[in-house]
């Protein structure tokens, strides 16, 4: 049993992130933990998996024991045998450039020998249904298929527990079935599991146990946490088109990425793109928001092509949230990079100070108005990448996976800005595999797959076709995603 | 579907120490005996090995570009500014009382032809040493000349972040030019405010991948033992030793030519 007593641990002395974590996961068992961003799920992962207090200092304190035995005296390695972590995001995690040498990666520095190496994996590489995969180079993997690689090369050191941070969400409703699969086949092995998840329905048909932390402390998750958002009012879109594409191809070299795509995009609407990993959503997106330019075809803002229009100009009317935080904060402190878009576009006035001041308490983020940006939580800052964009009152969203990562407030506190800007005859598009919210919120689904638009049309109608069709998992997984 | 898992287990014919070192020792070879003429043979073993290996010539349209132009850009110089040797004519002729001026000589041309030939010889066999090594092997190598497996591991770990820096920094433009910001350079601070906004989300996001990378190798035993074992294992072969031998015989020859030891050949090229 693979078990924490008593575990508290804070970074700086002053903010205590876990404090007297009581925690057991058996042998075959898989228990799911989930919690608010920021109140510690990942802290607790690297703690029960080693790193925190080896390679991670804090003040730290408790026992881990494992199998009976305290390992507050062993080294990373040791208990890396024992305990492996899957972390978030599974292109960090790979550091050899083909499948077979990164599944072989912990064997050879356990210094297996070669016939038992070719053997685990062999067997890793099956278990997370990847054998197809041996001889690829990993950076053509999809982010699927990366996240199965990131599991296999931790099940090659053949640990006894594993511990998923957050492992279906990079994943598409396929991904999020295999996952399933993956976490059964563990339990049959008897593997220990920790999978932390705010996705609770992409992995509760397999869980034994669920999990809440918040505040530091650990408790049985009731369902009253989980509330479901209030379904927006209906919203009547006008046949006045914002946006459009007309006869898009696009190409990343040589590869056909985007083939004849024609949509508009009309006053009212709220639209959820779905597709697989790889379809071409968020290309899609990007040439939307005219940061591509089309191989053939043209884009219209309004009655103007895109190419006519100044940048400002479009960055006054469309703001475009991407799927990693990191790579759109640019400024030192939470209020210089709330207000940036507003400063270019020269729209710096009483009222637009005041809307970014709501905006930022409206996303739990008031009181850190002079913290570096860099250091919120990976929740905290996509709500500021929406905040940031939309304070001039944009007449487009185009968000890519905006749910992902948040918690229950972070959630409606998008929607609440997806559903303004649509009631202020605005539009948004927001890329998505949660068909709960394409029901609930949305006007119109737009399916896309290999690069050109499969469905379109009312949630209802292109939920009921994907069925038909054979994408059930759209439909089936409810995934809260 | 388990049984049929069939690994490649070393798919170079020529050990990768090998290729680094005739990638060494051709680059040498020209800068010991800078002829054009040498260098133009050897360019164009180099883009028939291209051929040979099947490995990919196309560049992105912009380096494709930057790699030509350059090279281009350093022959016109060579030619404008070398004024010694025989006159073939002129850059700007003799119109009435005006010129001439910038006298083209052949040996202008033949030291323009030199380095842009050299230069595109170090850029292409550069680009086929990478296109051919596979870097576990090398790193596999250079550990069996005594040399500690992290050392070579950083190695493998650059080239694998590589194409996903290159893919960031897309990202991040993009993320920009959606929020309206153009690289200014009107000014020292504005020069500064881009760079900012530039490096500053490169840098974090790789610092906090570097954080990620860490625990994941630690969590797999990296550092664990002072010796690891290898799945994939590079072999020296008979062929290996002779192909060192012929490259050694190269630059023995390039020696021989640059001291003048061989007239009648160093004539020829």
């Amino acid at each position: 049993m693979l078990e924490s007593q008593n575990l508290a641990f804070s970074y700086d002395g002053k903010t205590q992130i876990l404090r007297s974590i009581d925690l057991q996961i058996r042998p075959g068992e898989v228990v799911v933990l989930t919690g608010p961003t920021g109140s510690g799920k990942s802290t607790l992962a690297k703690c029960l998996s080693g790193f925190i207090p080896r390679s991670i200092e804090g003040e730290f304190s408790g026992e881990i024991i494992i199998n009976g035995e305290n390992t507050s005296d062993y080294p990373i390695a040791e208990i890396s045998r024992l305990v492996s972590l899957v972390q978030q995001d599974p292109d960090s995690q790979i550091c050899t450039l083909k499948v077979s040498d990164e599944v072989a990666f912990g064997p050879e520095n356990y210094e297996f020998e070669l016939k038992t190496m070719e053997k685990l994996i062999k067997s890793s590489l099956f278990a997370v249904g990847a054998s197809h995969l041996h001889n690829r180079n990993t950076h053509t993997l999809s982010g699927g298929e990366k996240q199965r690689l990131a599991i296999a090369s931790m099940l090659s050191c053949q640990p006894k527990y594993l511990i998923l941070d957050e492992p279906s969400a990079s994943l598409d409703p396929k991904g999020i079935l295999l996952l399933r699969k993956i976490l059964s086949q563990l339990k049959d092995k008897n593997v220990g599991v920790l999978c932390i998840e705010h996705n609770l329905d992409a992995i509760r048909p397999v869980a034994d146990s669920i999990l809440s932390v918040s505040n530091g402390t650990i408790t049985n998750w009731t369902q009253i946490e989980e509330q479901t958002l209030t379904p927006s009012p209906a919203f009547v879109p006008s046949n006045k088109s914002l946006l459009s594409l007309e006869g898009i191809d696009f190409s990343y070299g040589s590869t056909k990425v985007i083939q004849d795509v024609s949509m508009s995009i009309h006053e009212g609407e709220i639209i959820a793109l779905m597709g697989g990993n790889g379809s071409g959503k968020t290309t899609l997106v990007s040439l939307l928001g005219g940061l591509l330019e089309p191989d053939i075809g043209c884009v219209h803002l309004g009655k103007d092509a895109m190419s006519d229009i100044d940048r400002k100009n479009i960055a006054k009317r469309i703001s475009v949230v991407f799927q990693n935080p990191n790579h759109q904060i640019f400024e030192r402190t939470v209020w210089k990079e709330q207000i940036l878009t507003s400063e270019i576009i020269d729209n710096m006035h009483e009222d637009s100070i005041e809307r970014s001041r709501n905006l930022l308490n409206s996303a739990n983020l008031g009181n850190f108005v002079d913290r570096n940006p860099f250091s919120l939580s990976h929740g905290q800052k996509r709500r500021l990448n929406i905040t940031s964009t939309i304070a001039h009152l944009p007449d487009i969203l185009l968000l890519d996976e905006p749910f992902i990562g948040q918690d229950q407030d972070g959630k409606s506190f998008i929607l609440n800005a997806i559903t303004e800007t649509a009631s202020a005859n605005g539009a948004a598009l927001v890329v998505t595999h949660n068909p709960n919210f394409a029901r609930n919120h949305c006007n119109r689904v737009i399916f896309v797959e290999n690069g050109s638009i499969l469905l379109d049309g009312s949630p209802e109608t292109v939920l009921q076709r994907l069925v038909e069709i054979g994408h059930s998992e759209y439909s089936e997984l409810g995934v809260n995603s | 579907m388990e049984n049929q898992t069939e690994f490649i287990q070393n798919r170079g014919k020529i050990n990768p120490l090998l290729k680094i070192l005739l990638l060494i020792i051709t680059i040498s070879g020209i800068m010991i005996y800078p002829s054009w003429r040498l260098s133009s043979i050897l360019l164009v073993v180099v883009i028939l090995l291209f051929r040979v290996s099947r490995a990919s010539l196309k560049l992105s349209r912009n380096r494709t570009k930057f790699i030509i132009i350059f090279s281009i850009l350093l022959l016109i110089f060579q030619v404008f500014i070398t004024v010694n040797g025989t006159v073939l004519g002129f850059v700007i002729p003799q119109l009435s009382n005006f010129g001439p001026y910038f006298p083209i000589t052949d040996y202008g041309v033949e030291r323009g032809l030199s380095i842009a030939s050299r230069f595109l010889l170090v850029v292409l066999s550069s680009m086929l040493f990478v296109a051919v090594t596979d870097p576990t092997l090398l790193a596999h190598s250079l550990t069996r000349l005594k040399i500690p497996y992290r050392y070579s591991f950083a190695l493998i770990i650059a080239l694998r972040f590589l194409p996903l820096f290159d893919s960031e920094n897309q990202v991040v433009r993009m993320a920009q030019k959606s929020r309206g910001i153009q690289p200014e350079v009107g000014g020292l601070r504005k020069i500064l405010r881009t760079i900012q906004y530039t490096f500053f989300p490169l840098l974090v996001s790789s610092l906090s991948r570097v954080e990620s990378l860490a625990i994941s190798m630690d969590g797999r035993g990296f550092g664990y033992s002072e010796n690891r074992t290898y799945f994939r294992k590079s072999q020296w072969k008979l062929s290996d030793t002779l192909l060192l031998v012929l490259g050694l015989g190269y630059v023995v020859l390039c020696f021989l030519l640059a001291l003048g030891y061989l007239p009648i050949l160093s004539a020829i090229i």
